[in-house]
Formats: structure tokens, sequence, C-alpha cells
């Protein structure tokens, strides 16, 4: 390693120094946890073992004090309703995260409006307006221009008369696709609200819910982004799943108010089997379904449809292999990262 | 041979642990967390077999049985079956968290290999 450039090339790609010892730490570690979790299985209670206490006593209060017989939805909204309103909150974060990170920073012009207060300081920093190639120019343009509803895709793959050659690109699925998932929507539909309000009363909040979000993915298969966001709007499902956290709550709140602990049942219980069984849990239930269908389609659709929004291609080949983007270090070593321009305009 | 579930669920998160632990690409990671995550509910629902066992539902029960038959009869563990139906949902969030996260560093460093993300070292 005497050689100058042997060694400068090493401080270049500190990964070739790693291509060894990575696998071998990583297999040891994982090797010793594998032996640490067999160690700990093997004394895990069998097939045969009698079920604990906590399951035991949930089977025991499941029909006299909640008034259902499906004993697994008496756990999650009764037995330990407060444990699954953390759980909730939990999703609930997770969903604020996501659109958090997958919202567009700017412009915000409704509330501080930095992008129009800084844009003079920006056009001396980088008069080319964030450095973009023709290519990156052209990505944005189209992205803007699907968002106006002016998008050069064909609505759906079938627009061209019969027999000609498919387009390349199309919003949506053919026409066979397409009323598959007309038909299988309704179904799936009301089975999963069937899933929360009937099955064996009350059913699941949670399994419904992500059965409702798989209605929504199927159409937005079928039909693209264009058809379902229409439907899909953060103004609209933003608000029905605060709405639902706010009844989780509020049902929380009235237990204590009027039963002495969180997530009590204070109503009268129903008939085992009937759709109003189980007193609060069906509400529960009703508000789990809302928050969790919300909350994923939420999530997914943040994904799907985050905004271009590319850091500039600094070495301009354009393959984005991140060859030329690197540390910030090396970003400033090349001069020709943005940070530079502002140590050079100082 | 329930042992074997476990054993595999352990396995399974190991493999997962791996991926995290060698894979430089940040999707790979990703699925190696979701492995890790998979692993737990295999873990959850087998703890939760019980041989000869019913559902906990506590209906239509047998010929001369009542429903207090059923309370006390043999049946899967509902405590297990519940934490593995709500880790799911939980699950899925954290996931789309990662890869929200995964597409960002992509966009601002535009690679998804860990070690071009180096803003943070010391």
């Amino acid at each position: 390693m005497n050689d100058p450039a042997a060694v400068e090339h090493a401080k270049q790609e500190p990964r070739a120094e790693n291509d060894l010892h990575r696998p071998a730490i990583g297999f040891a570690l994982a090797g010793a946890v594998l032996a640490v979790l067999v160690i700990g299985v093997v004394d895990l209670p069998r097939a045969a073992a009698a079920l604990p206490d906590i399951a035991r006593h949930a089977m025991e209060i499941a029909l006299p004090k909640w008034g259902q017989n499906e004993v697994v939805s008496e756990i999650v909204y009764g037995s330990r309703g407060w444990d699954t309103f953390g759980e909730t909150f939990l999703l609930l974060a997770a969903v604020v995260s996501v659109v958090t990170l997958t919202r567009s920073p700017e412009p915000r012009t409704e509330y501080v409006g930095e992008s129009m207060a800084g844009r003079e300081e920006q056009q001396e920093v980088d008069p080319k307006g964030g450095g973009e190639s023709g290519e990156e120019e052209q990505a944005r343009e189209a992205e803007a221009n699907e968002e106006d509803g002016k998008s050069d895709l064909a609505p759906n793959s079938d627009d061209l008369p019969l027999g000609a050659r498919a387009p390349e690109r199309a919003a949506g699925m053919s026409v066979v696709v397409r009323v598959g998932a007309r038909i299988a929507a309704v179904p799936l539909g009301v089975a999963a609200f069937y899933l929360c309000l009937w099955g064996y009363t009350p059913g699941g909040g949670f399994p419904a819910g992500a059965a409702v979000m798989g209605v929504v993915l199927v159409m937005y298969t079928a039909f693209g982004r264009g058809a379902v966001s229409r439907a899909v709007r953060p103004t609209v499902v933003e608000p029905i799943e605060l709405l639902g956290a706010m009844a989780i709550i509020a049902i929380g709140l009235f237990g204590l108010l009027f039963k002495d602990s969180m997530f009590a049942n204070f109503l009268t219980l129903a008939v085992p089997g009937t759709i109003r069984a189980g007193g609060t849990n069906q509400l529960f239930s009703g508000s789990e379904l809302i928050e969790v269908a919300t909350g994923l389609t939420i999530a997914v659709f943040s994904l799907l449809g985050m905004k271009h929004d590319w850091a500039p291609d600094e070495d301009g080949d354009g393959d984005g292999d991140g060859a030329g983007r690197g540390s910030d270090d090396e970003r400033r070593r090349k001069g020709t990262g943005r940070e530079s321009d502002q140590e050079r305009e100082a | 041979m329930i042992l074997a579930n476990y054993i595999a669920a352990g396995l399974l998160f190991s493999i997962g642990l791996l991926a995290v632990l060698t894979r430089r690409n940040l999707i790979k990671i990703i699925l190696g967390l979701s492995l890790m995550e998979a692993s737990t509910y295999l873990l959850m629902v087998s703890m939760a077999y019980r041989r000869h066992s019913t559902a906990p539902v506590l209906t239509s029960p047998p010929d001369g049985k009542s429903a207090a038959d059923l309370v006390h009869g043999n049946v899967a563990d509902p405590v297990l079956q519940n934490f593995c139906l709500t880790a799911i949902v939980i699950g899925v969030a954290v996931t789309a968290v990662f890869l929200s996260a995964a597409v960002r560093v992509a966009q601002h460093y535009r690679s998804v290999d860990a070690d071009d993300m180096t803003a943070l070292k010391g």
C-alpha cells in the first residue's frame, strides 16, 4: 500500500476492504442468535401443554362479561382493549411518518412560503434550478402533466380499435381486467364489512380494514392511479382516519366515565351471536375497521404517489447509481456540491 | 412435532438478521426486517396450537354439551392468536415507513447502497 495511487483508491472505496469482514461478522452474529433462539424455543410449551391462565380466563369471561362467543375478538377489544388502543396509535404514528416522509417539502406557500421568499437567493446559488439535465426536466414535466390530468398515457389499454397493437403505456388495464375488478370489488367489500360486523359478532376490525384496503388496491391496479385518486384523496381519507381514532378514544373515555376503567363496557349486552353482541366491543371493532382501512390506504397510496424529488445527478451520467453522489465529504472534495458553491459565494 | 415450527421460526429470524447485517442494498435490508417480523408470526401461531384442539369460539356446541363445556375444552390459545393479528397490521405499517424512508434516501443520494449514506458518519 505504499503506492500513493493505491492509497487514494482505498480511501475512495472503503467498502472494498469490508467485502470479507461484513459477511464473516454477519454469519457469526446470525449464527449466535440462532443458537440462542434454538436453546430458548426448546423449553417453550408444546402442543400438549395446558392453556395459560390468561387464555383460560379470557375463555371464561367472554360470554358472561362481554356477551360474545368469539374469544379472540373479546381479547382484542375487551381484555386487551388498552393494549389494542396503544397498537392503534402506533399504526397512526406509522401512517403520519409515511405521510411526512412522502409529501413533497416544497412549495408550502399556504404555511410559510419559504420557496417564494428564497427564490432570489436560490437563483444566485443555482441559476439552472437544481442543475437538472434535460432528461430530468422531461421527467418532472411528465409528472406535472400526469397530476394535471394531461398525461400522454392512454386512459385504458383498449382505447384503440380491435386488433390494433396495445399501447406501450396505459393508465388502466384491459377491459377484461377492469370488468373483473368491478365484479370482484363488490363481494370483496361486502365480505370485509361482514367480517367486521357479523363474523361471530363482533368480528375483526383489523382484518376487515386490511380487506377494504385490498379492494382499493384491486381498483388501483385495474383502473390506474388517476381514476382511484379521485376517490382516495388525502383531504377525504385523512379526516375519516382521524374520526376513527377519535371514536376509539371516546369509547375508552366513556368506559372510564361510566364504569371506572378505560374501555370497560357501558352498553347493555345483547344476545350473543347477534349484531349488537359484545357491547362496546362492536363499536371498537367498527372504529378499528375505519382506522385500519384508511390508515393502510393512506400509507400505501402515499408510497405509490411519491413525487419526483430527486437530488441533482451531479456526475450527469443519468444512471442514478450513486457513483457520482457519494458522501458530503466526497462532494466537497470534488467541488461539485452545492455546499461548495455556497462556500465560494461566501 | 411443533418444535420443528419453533426452530423454523428461529431460522427465519436468523436469515432475516443475516440479510440485515450483510446486505448493503436498503431494499434487501427491509426484506430482511420483514422476514424477521414474519418469523414472529410463525412462532406465535405455532405456540397457540394445541393437539386435537378447536378454534376458541364458544358457539355450536356438540350434542349433549353446552357453551360452558367449550370454555373448559381443548382450544387453541386465543391470546397468542390476538397478538399475531395485531402484529401483522402494525408490521405492514412499519414496513411502509421503512420503504418511504428508503425511497427518500434513494432520491437524496441517488443510491440504495447503505455504504453511500455517510452523512452521519463521525
